[in-house]
């Protein structure tokens, strides 16, 4: 038995390494090729950090993130005031049900939403663009944002509330110094995963933007349409270097003992 | 807090609920119904008719549905053994590694799926840097894109890291004093693996395959990317009757059919996974 934990005791680090380097050997790849000066790819020429530059100064590029963002923002916004209201409203006994209707948005296959959402779209005249995108991301978030606001607002303590109108508080005023601060870290929570759901998402964002509008993730798979372009291994690694630091940002904010995720 | 409640707070409640409920209703459930219906609708005629749907029933696009029902399920389960000791060791054996490995973990995860699908394209293409190493060997040329393994890989990349978080969470709750217990018992560890920390891990794994499942059976972007034109999945055929074709009646029959299937599997591997849990269970307390 003590030969069978110590065989476990090298294996299973020995997997560990395994399988972080079939995670990361790619990612290094790919960083390290977005430095070759060669543009079509697979031989090392030279070092270069040209592609950085031509990335900074792509209008279609910076075109393509200002519509992620604002999409991306905006459908965060609604989204969370939309769970957030219909948190604080909902009689508990009728919440404790409807909140599991939402699961749905997460559960559906996102091609089959894609093109129902495009049936309707079509079906109603309603052109596509920036505002069906937000009008979808939004959808999506909800998913994400009424579980999470819904399973804080449910771990608050009752006796806060029912002290705060003991006091002489009014409803209204209960809610925004006693409810609204306890569920601040749900929400800033929420929020940013409806961002980042939102700014990666690419298969509803492909069937409903239409022809004009183009986001970040839609610009890289049109351009990976043709081949490998250094550019977008520039763009990689720049987004990779970005979610790195949106992570760190979030697990400091879990320390300080402010996340509502487990 | 609700019945202290007046008049005008009750209609305030109530339209507080109403944006959340309406979007849901006009975004999700419209949709869903319409794509039902319109695969009723023929496409030359306009009358309703059951044409759409018998279509479906035939051998190529029930293949279809099959080649991406065996490679979800499969990108599952390989991600599950492949997972299950990484999320092992990172819950209950990292130590002081703990919060490195977790956050390399987390990147990934937190990534663009089509920067991990870009990053593979270096590994695989014919001149790319697996055949490279294979010709440094002596060795011919083995991998390539535009293959049925490259997007079987790639699957398996993408939604590896959906299930180690998954594992990893049920993971970090269990109370290593359960295996001391067990050993102490006499349990060898095969079964102290088999009959504590496999059942007690199960609520993670049902999450898991549920999050690699749903998307991989209906992914768009990685068979379109690396997976040529040999091979047709539900994600590509989807897209192609809504743009390609423009076929809304056989589109939506074939959504329609394939969104029951994956609801049919799922609830299958759900309700088998509860069947064994329910089993371990009760061999652990005779």
């Amino acid at each position: 038995m003590k030969a069978q934990w110590s065989r476990s005791a090298v294996m299973m680090p020995l997997v560990v390494v395994c399988v972080y380097l079939f995670l990361y050997t790619p990612i290094l790849v790919m960083a390290v090729f977005s430095f070759n000066s060669n543009p079509l790819g697979y031989q090392w020429q030279g070092f270069t950090t040209a592609w950085y530059g031509e990335l900074f100064s792509s209008s279609e590029v910076w075109d393509a993130l200002k519509n992620s963002l604002v999409v991306a923002v905006a459908s965060a916004s609604i989204a969370i005031s939309m769970a957030t209201a219909l948190v604080l409203s909902l009689k508990r006994s009728i919440l404790s049900r409807a909140f599991f209707a939402f699961y749905a948005n997460l559960a559906v296959p996102e091609i089959v939403l894609a093109v129902g959402l495009l049936g309707l779209f079509f079906f109603f005249s309603i052109s596509l663009g920036i505002t069906t995108l937000i009008a979808v991301h939004t959808l999506l978030g909800l998913g994400y944002a009424i579980p999470l606001i819904y399973a804080r607002f449910e771990s608050i303590d009752r006796r806060f509330v029912e002290a705060s109108l003991d006091l002489g508080a009014t409803r209204g005023q209960t809610v925004r110094y006693v409810v609204f601060p306890l569920l601040m870290p749900a929400l800033l929570a929420s929020a940013l995963l409806v961002f980042i759901v939102s700014f990666d998402d690419f298969i509803l964002s492909f069937f409903c933007a239409g022809g004009s509008t183009q986001t970040l993730p839609m610009y890289i798979f049109s351009m990976l349409r043709a081949d490998v372009a250094p550019i977008i291994s520039a763009l990689s690694v720049v987004l990779l270097v970005s979610s790195s630091a949106v992570i760190l940002l979030f697990s400091s904010l879990q320390m300080r003992k402010l996340g509502g995720m487990s | 807090m609700e019945q202290l409640g007046n008049q005008w707070e009750r209609d305030f409640c109530f339209f507080a609920s109403l944006p959340a409920l309406l979007w849901q209703v006009f975004f999700l459930v419209v949709p869903l119904a319409m794509t039902v219906y319109f695969g009723f609708v023929s496409e030359q005629t306009g009358a309703l008719t059951f044409e759409n749907y018998r279509a479906v029933f035939d051998g190529a696009h029930f293949c279809i549905i099959a080649r991406s029902v065996i490679t979800a399920l499969l990108t599952g389960l390989v991600s599950l053994v492949v997972a299950y000791p990484v999320a092992y060791f990172l819950a209950l054996r990292a130590g002081r590694w703990k919060g490195l490995l977790l956050f390399l973990a987390m990147v990934p995860f937190w990534t663009n799926f089509l920067v991990q699908i870009y990053a593979w394209f270096f590994m695989l293409e014919r001149k790319g840097v697996i055949n490279s190493l294979l010709g440094i060997l002596g060795l011919p040329p083995l991998v390539t894109t535009n293959s049925i393994g490259a997007v079987f890989l790639v699957m398996v990349y993408c939604y590896l890291p959906f299930m180690l978080m998954s594992l990893y969470i049920a993971l970090e709750r269990f109370d290593e004093r359960l295996l001391e217990a067990s050993s102490d018992l006499g349990a060898t560890p095969w079964q102290t693996f088999l009959r504590v920390t496999l059942p007690l891990s199960m609520p993670g794994i049902r999450t898991g395959l549920l999050l690699v499942l749903i998307p991989a059976f209906g992914e768009y972007a990685i068979p379109a990317l690396l997976g040529g034109s040999h091979y047709m999945f539900v994600g590509s055929l989807i897209s192609y009757y809504a743009l390609v074709a423009r076929d809304v009646g056989m589109g939506a029959a074939f959504t329609g059919i394939s969104g029951v299937v994956l609801l049919g599997v799922a609830l299958a591997i759900y309700s088998f996974l509860r069947l064994i849990f329910g089993k371990t269970r009760v061999e652990g307390e005779e």
